[in-house]
């Protein structure tokens, strides 16, 4: 629900329950004041008349052509000096019940008691009633469209500036290095939020552009030395060397080349953890993998291994197009290595998933450890333990879902795409 | 062929000097943007290797410098980002190859001759050394005009070996020629071996003679002294 249609409802409720409360309030009160006031006035009349009867003027010239009636009262008089009473009666010519207000004063004039009675039509409380129902509907309805224009009115002015921050904070990007422009306003709140986001933003892309930094220095401060360290090795290799010396220098061309390998790997790490592989190409997968198969036919055919791939045409997986080649390169790469002589690749691609299946020894880790970093099994000294906590993260970045069983002498990899 | 070698690091820049002269390229180094941007005006040079970290600029700046002038110099950029946007970026303003660090230099230097080559800065297209000569473009290879029957892998390797013969190529400069970016998790030296093993056998199989020595367990030597 939209933050201002919430608040219209809340509104709208809250007029509802509050304006028959009040009708009820004020119908009370306006009954209340309209009879205290009728009786005042006859009340008043009342008097004028007992004032009049003790003149001494006569009671049917008083009461000629006024609603009032005098009775002499044979008895004392009553404690209540004053007694109103009401009644209500069909009046056919108006074809209504009309409500009689009778106002009984009593008085000792000479030394008679009398009973001076005035009345009259009042106003009855369903008329009044009806009267407030009718102001009370066009009080909703002018409440409501009052409350339908305001939120409108609302929305331009006061919402606007937390809808466009809504929309920069949807329009940022991290890689480009830019501030993040917030809408100028003058409410608390917004400006409050505004600020937070400004500084969040801020320190978001300094620390991606440090990591960033980092993995850039990691990768060329580090691959010159060994460059050098290799081309070093290779002039020294074309010297006249013995036996001795040839196997100290293969042993360290072996670590050069496994410490470029880690280097590179733990790069494309940083890399993925700190999101520089976005998402936002169509990569034909089966296309990938064709050739990422055929590439590695030749070796698969040295170790004579059998490949029997059921790739699906067509198939399109919104990933990075860097990474698709590195996850396959990975799982290919390890269905190979970590096979027999002999053995049996199997892979098959649809739409929903990727799955490749290689015979091979049972791993001596359970196989979900095999995705932490530097974590393998000890059948491969040469591997350095990072292709799978590559695909894994790969599969992270792109948002599939990854699984590795090891069943009946086969390891099994298979990725759901989650039809992104 | 004369060589402009872009790069930094003094200790690199003579190895790849040390190689190449070698090979008889007539190589200069410049440490800088401003050297090579004066090397270049002043002499042509039939390639340029350079290195894109520099510590006065760019060499994506200095390629852009070099196509711009309508130079005709191939160019090899070599670079210790591995990362996607440079290479790209490299190929579109106009090098010919990009390689790598930490790079072979038996690799550096086929990539000169393919580049040369490229540009038919060698005349005519085929490989020969002695009675072995080779069609880069056909893929075909004959031994006294027997044709060899080779796969892609084999053709590459042998053609590997002659473009850096009498020198001893490892088994990692061997594997990173043959299978490039797709070495990274294999037990690469079984296949070299195999691969090896697989061509002299051909080679002898038409009467070839072997050139192909092991290097004590470092690796392979096409050697063109060999009986």
């Amino acid at each position: 629900m939209k933050l201002l249609n919430k608040i219209m409802f809340w509104f709208t409720g809250i007029v509802f329950l509050v304006t028959p409360i009040s009708m009820f309030v004020s119908y009370n009160n306006i009954k209340a004041q309209i009879d205290k006031s009728h009786e005042q006035r006859m009340a008043y009349e009342n008097s004028l008349i007992a004032k009049e009867l003790l003149k001494g003027t006569s009671p049917d010239k008083l009461t000629n052509g006024h609603a009032v009636t005098i009775e002499k009262l044979a008895g004392s008089l009553p404690e209540k000096r004053e007694v109103v009473t009401e009644q209500s009666s069909y009046i056919p010519a108006l074809k209504r019940k009309e409500c009689l207000l009778t106002v009984h004063s009593f008085y000792n004039i000479n030394g008679q008691n009398y009973e001076i009675s005035t009345s009259n039509y009042v106003t009855k409380s369903n008329q009044i009633f009806h009267g407030m129902m009718n102001a009370v509907i066009w009080k909703i309805i002018l409440i409501l469209l009052g409350v339908f224009i305001a939120a409108r009115l609302l929305s331009q002015q006061i919402i606007a500036p937390f809808k466009k921050t809504l929309k920069a904070i949807n329009h940022f990007n991290i890689k480009k290095k830019e501030k993040i422009k917030l809408p100028q306003t003058s409410i608390k709140e917004f400006k409050e939020l505004n600020q937070f986001l400004e500084k969040m933003t801020e320190r978001a892309v300094e620390d991606y552009a440090s990591v960033k930094e980092f993995s850039e220095n990691a990768s060329h401060e580090l691959q010159t030395p060994l460059a050098v360290m290799r081309t070093k090795l290779e002039l020294l290799s074309n010297s006249n060397i013995d036996a001795s010396q040839a196997s100290l220098i293969t042993d360290m061309h072996n670590a050069i080349e496994k410490l470029s390998r880690i280097n590179r790997s733990l790069t494309i790490l940083t890399k993925l953890d700190n999101k520089e592989f976005e998402t936002t190409e169509v990569v034909k997968f089966d296309k990938v993998a064709a050739e990422v198969f055929d590439v590695y036919s030749d070796r698969a055919n040295l170790k004579e291994i059998c490949i029997e791939t059921h790739i699906d045409k067509q198939i399109n997986v919104k990933m990075h197009p860097a990474l698709a080649d590195m996850l396959l390169n990975n799982l290919v790469g390890n269905a190979i290595r970590h096979n027999v002589h002999g053995g049996t690749i199997s892979a098959d691609l649809t739409n929903k998933n990727f799955s490749i299946r290689n015979t091979g020894l049972p791993p001596e880790i359970p196989t979900e450890d095999l995705f932490k970093r530097f974590k393998k099994s000890n059948q491969c000294a040469e591997s350095i333990g990072l292709g799978l906590a590559i695909v894994k993260q790969i599969c992270e970045v792109s948002n599939f879902d990854l699984s590795y069983v090891y069943e009946d002498g086969w390891h099994h990899v298979k990725i759901d795409f989650n039809s992104n | 062929m004369k060589v402009l070698v872009v790069e930094d690091n003094k200790e690199l820049a003579g190895s790849i000097y040390d190689y190449l002269s070698t090979e008889h390229y007539i190589c200069e180094i410049a440490h800088n943007v401003e050297d090579a941007t004066e090397k270049l005006a002043l002499f042509s040079y039939d390639c340029v290797v350079l290195d894109i970290m520099l510590p006065d600029g760019n060499g994506l700046d200095l390629l852009g410098y070099i196509r711009s002038e309508h130079m005709d110099s191939g160019v090899l950029i070599i670079s210790a980002k591995d990362s996607l946007d440079d290479k790209i970026m490299g190929l579109e303003k106009g090098s010919d190859d990009y390689i790598t660090k930490p790079f072979h230099l038996p690799e550096l230097n086929a990539r000169l001759r393919a580049i040369f080559r490229r540009k038919k800065m060698e005349g005519s297209n085929l490989i020969v050394i002695n009675e072995i000569s080779l069609n880069p473009d056909t893929l075909v290879a004959t031994v006294e005009d027997t044709v060899l029957d080779i796969t892609r892998k084999e053709f590459d390797l042998l053609m590997y070996f002659i473009i850096n013969k009498n020198r001893v190529l490892s088994r990692q400069a061997i594997a990173t020629h043959l299978w490039g970016d797709y070495t990274d998790n294999l037990s690469n030296f079984d296949f070299v071996y195999q691969h090896v093993k697989n061509l002299r056998k051909k080679i002898s199989a038409v009467n070839g003679r072997d050139y192909i020595e092991t290097v004590y367990g470092l690796g392979y030597k096409f050697n063109t002294a060999a009986q």
